[in-house]
């Protein structure tokens, strides 16, 4: 790998240990993947924020780091293990709590701005159409690639951090135009209203390491967000691309090399086989992180009803998104727990629940492993409908 | 024996091989407390990997693996050096932040729990002190779609009774392909020959050996062959049927490679 004079140094030390490990990890990585140098990046956003994900040497590790290093631009973090303000009311144990609150410190001392969530690109962090980032959060890089046109490889925990630190990032797989180009064609016929989850966890599936290109796709910026988390959970590629019916637009479909059809007898079938059972002790809604408009739509058709109280339920968001519709927020509050800087996925949710039910295809995916639940997959009208009367 | 790869993460250490055959997680694949190997899949289970040279494929499962290779320096459990076939990204991040040197690009399956390593990560090398290079040729002569087995006797000094390709030492100052050719005269008595293919030189572990074999395929226009003291009997077969005959360690993946 080609790097400047400024890379050299740092390599070897003479800007400070911090910074020389995490260019360490950055070429590395880069000779791995075989880049041939580093490229600025416009922002940084990392995994590994939960305690229950990270563990104990996770904090140590952090802990040490950063005492040698700061990040020089703008980075934020996934979700924690809790809200940072209503972990009690949350469930979460006193000893979560203050291991917890030890990875925050050392991000903070890290200098990562205290925004925990998985949807950056709604708190405030946008990145703009051919802006190369690096992030590390599996539904915010395929959002960042397919939806804003940003380019981000899904980086790991440590090495997003070391980019944030170092300012910038191995040049490699989808930070490379040739490398986004789509290799499998997915016609999905029609997607049934809330299933558009499915349809990502499906097509995921299919596209497995290939970039997809999905003609004809009408989504609203709400549904690729939960499509694409789905599709990131189920398949090993953090990009599609995709055509809106009516509007022009170039792909390039040379390298495509086989052709699926989704029927929508197959959505459906997929939706009958995550339906699980009916009765559950959790409603998770908000994975990924609520946006202000699903907040809004949930809050208008709430009003006027009356909580059914059948469950414990939980609207996660953004803390960003939480303060800036304060209104539907007390109507949410009505009927469950409105939760910032935390989701099902990464909460210690095994500790307080044993079956769970969500409107996300991702959640699908990782509540029956990380959070050991017995899973339900139901619409968001469905769930709304069963928290209420 | 010096073995090149890649330097992944820099620094030089010594000590005994732990080898795994398989690829390795270093969450729940390595207990944290003693170093020792939990995955039931490895070879190497129940042993330390503490302070020793750890050699495997290449890693597997959660990216959490990294900080787990954190975990086992603050234990002061970490591997003195870790060796893979390819690195990928979990276990290089774990090397670089657990400050444990580490090389790619080494065959594996040449290394023996128990060898004597010298890494230089530095320089990208590995030094196996108790083995020694030994390279051979091995010819696969082929005459109208089929090709020469020959069965070794019992007076030559190395995998007596087994079938093998015409093969023999390259000897000092001579190129691989004159080698092949004196041993082509020497053993079956052919000087016309015509070299249709070769390819990569492929190396195996036997014992304090590794054999590094270079192949090459060879087209006769007839079937006359006359041999010496170092072989029993021959047998002209179809590619096909060399996998009925008990053949010398990795024969039959080099007729692959060639044909």
């Amino acid at each position: 790998m080609h790097l400047t004079t400024w890379d050299e140094r740092v390599l070897a030390g003479e800007e400070g240990h911090g910074r020389q490990k995490a260019m360490e990890l950055l070429v590395a990585l880069g000779d791995i993947y075989g880049a041939k140098r580093l490229i600025p990046i416009a922002s940084a956003q990392i995994s590994g924020a939960s305690f229950k994900t990270i563990g104990d040497a996770g904090t140590k590790f952090l802990e040490d780091f950063s005492e040698h290093a700061k990040v020089t631009v703008r980075a934020s973090l996934n979700p924690l293990g809790m809200d940072k303000k209503r972990w009690k009311t949350m469930g979460v144990s006193e000893e979560f709590h203050s291991k917890q609150n030890r990875i925050v410190r050392a991000y903070e001392v890290l200098g990562v701005e205290p925004m925990y969530t998985c949807t950056p690109y709604l708190a405030g962090n946008r990145p703009r159409r051919g802006q190369h980032i690096a992030w590390a959060e599996s539904s915010a890089t395929v959002f960042a690639n397919s939806y804003l046109g940003a380019m981000t490889n899904r980086e790991g925990g440590p090495s997003a951090l070391a980019a944030a630190i170092i300012g910038k990032t191995a040049e490699y797989g989808l930070h490379l135009a040739e490398n986004r180009v789509p290799r499998v064609r997915i016609d999905i016929q029609e997607i049934p209203l809330g299933l558009e989850p499915l349809a990502g966890f499906m097509v995921g599936k299919i596209a497995g390491k290939r970039i997809p290109y999905l003609p004809g796709l009408r989504l609203n910026p709400d549904q690729h967000k939960a499509f694409g988390a789905a599709m990131a959970a189920t398949g090993a590629v953090s990009m599609y691309e995709f055509s809106v019916p009516g509007v022009r637009k170039r792909v390039d479909t040379s390298s495509i090399e086989e052709l699926v059809i989704l029927p929508t007898t197959d959505l459906l079938m997929q939706s009958e086989e995550l339906r699980g059972d009916d009765d559950w002790d959790l409603v998770a809604i908000g994975c990924p992180h609520c946006s202000m408009n699903e907040i809004k739509r949930m809050a208008k058709y709430l009003k006027g009803r009356r909580p059914a109280k059948n469950s414990d339920v939980w609207f996660c968001t953004s803390r960003s998104v939480f303060k800036s519709c304060p209104n539907e927020v007390a109507v949410l509050q009505k009927f469950g727990k409105v939760l910032c800087d935390t989701c099902m996925v990464v909460a210690p949710i095994e500790k307080m629940y044993k079956r769970t039910a969500s409107d996300s295809g991702k959640a699908m995916v990782y509540l029956p492993t990380l959070g050991k639940q017995r899973a339900s997959f139901r619409t968001t009208r469905d769930l709304l409908e069963v928290i209420s009367r | 024996m010096i073995l090149a790869g890649r330097r992944i993460r820099g620094g030089t250490a010594s000590g005994k091989a732990v080898v795994c055959r398989d690829p390795i997680s270093f969450l729940g694949g390595i207990d944290p407390l003693t170093g020792k190997i939990m995955d039931e899949e490895c070879d190497s289970k129940g042993v330390s990997i503490s302070r020793k040279v750890f050699c495997f494929p290449f890693g597997k499962g959660s990216t959490v693996g990294s900080y787990a290779m954190y975990q086992l320096k603050l234990n002061r459990k970490a591997p003195a050096a870790i060796i893979n076939s390819s690195a990928e990204p979990i276990v290089a991040t774990g090397a670089i932040i657990a400050d444990v040197p580490m090389i790619d690009g080494i065959d594996v399956g040449l290394l023996r729990t128990g060898d004597r390593v010298f890494v230089d990560a530095d320089r990208g090398t590995v030094d196996v002190r108790n083995l020694v290079e030994r390279h051979v040729v091995t010819c696969i002569v082929r005459n109208a779609g089929r090709i020469l087995l020959l069965q070794r006797s019992d007076k030559v000094g190395s995998f007596t009774g087994l079938w093998a390709g015409v093969s023999g030492f390259i000897e000092c100052g001579e190129t691989d392909e004159s080698a092949a050719r004196r041993e082509l005269r020497e053993e079956i008595g052919r000087d016309k020959v015509r070299l249709v293919n070769r390819v990569e030189t492929q190396c195996f572990r036997d014992g304090p050996n590794v054999w590094c074999v270079h192949p090459f395929l060879f087209d006769v226009k007839d079937r006359r062959v006359q041999t010496d003291w170092e072989h029993q009997s021959v047998e002209w077969v179809l590619p096909k049927e060399v996998s009925r005959f008990d053949t010398v360690p990795g024969l039959p993946q080099i007729i692959l490679k060639l044909l």
